[in-house]
């Protein structure tokens, strides 16, 4: 198996994985969504609300704001020595105390104070309430690790998808170099090279075929390799993108070997019960 | 009500982009152009900014006329 990054930026990363099979993308993909852990507010007790917005939607505001998250030094609740009661390896403390005092005032996400200088809300300008001359909002977050299969909020990624390696046949017999083909890609992956259709932008591609539907000559052929995927994965910024794919691949790991250890310790009762 | 933190479709976050989308829609930019700008590639995050409004601002007016009427003591 082999990886090739083609880009890289602060939230997204975009990689050909080469020498795999659907099952193997496809688990990478679905952990990546619902297994890598990221920090989230889980919890709020609210001391004074007197803003226009119900306590549970500010709860529920609070949850989705994405928190740089630090998984060396914290630990799921479920698997804390605390027991998931709650302590410093395991949850961190938000503080808002915030008063309109002379003129009506927006929350922002920078507002939270964090108890942990590295769990911070990854970007400060996230609206969360508006407050009329008068109003106050005083409350107590604590976030906690936890995984996309128990809430979204808790998913590191928004898009995180995969497609075929596109593979583009034209068979230069057949074809009249009519230009249907170039004029109907939705991604311009063909171009008119000195009156000749050629590919230019095949990883581009979306499989959808209007150029083959299009042909008059059926010289167009599109396949996917099901053995070559290129993925994209973007985050909401709790964690950097190819730290996600680690993340991801590490789990996988670990749930192949749980599985190679549950088949030996039944293989070896067997033939203990056989003899 | 008020911006929601996240795409309701992929989970993007979109609230941080919110106030410039308004402050430059207001000057007159194109709100397509300034989507695209602020890197808001899928449609499904640029409907919640294009089709939001923003309710709660008129809230806040009844809030302040209260204020007002309230007899000062």
């Amino acid at each position: 198996m082999k990886v090739r990054i083609l880009e890289l930026d602060d939230l997204h990363i975009k990689f050909i994985l080469k020498g795999a099979n659907p099952a193997f993308a496809n688990a990478l993909r679905r952990i990546m969504i619902a297994e890598v852990p990221s920090m989230a507010i889980d919890e709020v007790v609210f001391l004074e609300n007197t803003s226009v917005l119900y306590d549970e939607i500010i709860a529920h505001r609070l949850a989705l704001i994405p928190l740089r998250t630090d998984l060396e030094s914290y630990n799921l609740p479920e698997e804390c020595q605390c027991g998931g009661t709650g302590c410093s390896l395991c949850q961190v403390r938000l503080f808002l105390d915030i008063e309109a005092v002379d003129e009506p005032i927006t929350v922002y996400s920078g507002h939270l104070k964090s108890e942990d200088p590295k769990v911070v809300p990854v970007k400060d300008n996230i609206p969360i309430v508006k407050l009329a001359r008068g109003q106050k909002l005083v409350l107590e977050a604590y976030a906690r690790l936890g995984r996309g299969k128990d809430h979204a909020k808790w998913s590191p990624v928004s898009a995180c998808a995969y497609k075929y390696k596109p593979i583009i046949k034209i068979n230069t017999e057949l074809c009249n170099n009519c230009g249907l083909c170039a004029e109907i890609c939705p991604k311009n992956v063909f171009e008119m090279v000195e009156g000749k259709i050629k590919v230019v932008n095949e990883l581009s591609c979306s499989l959808c075929r209007a150029c083959e539907k299009v042909c008059e000559k059926e010289a167009i052929r599109i396949l996917g390799d099901d053995t070559t995927f290129i993925f994209n994965v973007e985050t909401v910024g709790s964690l950097p993108p190819e730290k996600v794919v680690e993340e991801a691949s590490k789990i996988l790991e670990k749930k192949a070997l749980k599985f190679i250890d549950a088949l030996s310790s039944l293989t070896k009762e067997y033939k203990e019960g056989e003899s | 009500m008020i911006i929601p933190v996240r795409c309701f479709t992929c989970g993007a976050l979109i609230a941080d982009k919110w106030e410039e989308f308004v402050r430059r829609v207001r000057r007159g930019e194109p709100p397509g152009k300034v989507l695209d700008e602020l890197g808001v590639k899928r449609y499904c995050c640029r409907r919640m900014l294009l089709s939001h409004v923003e309710l709660i601002d008129e809230i806040l007016k009844f809030e302040e006329i209260r204020l007002e009427r309230r007899p000062s003591s």
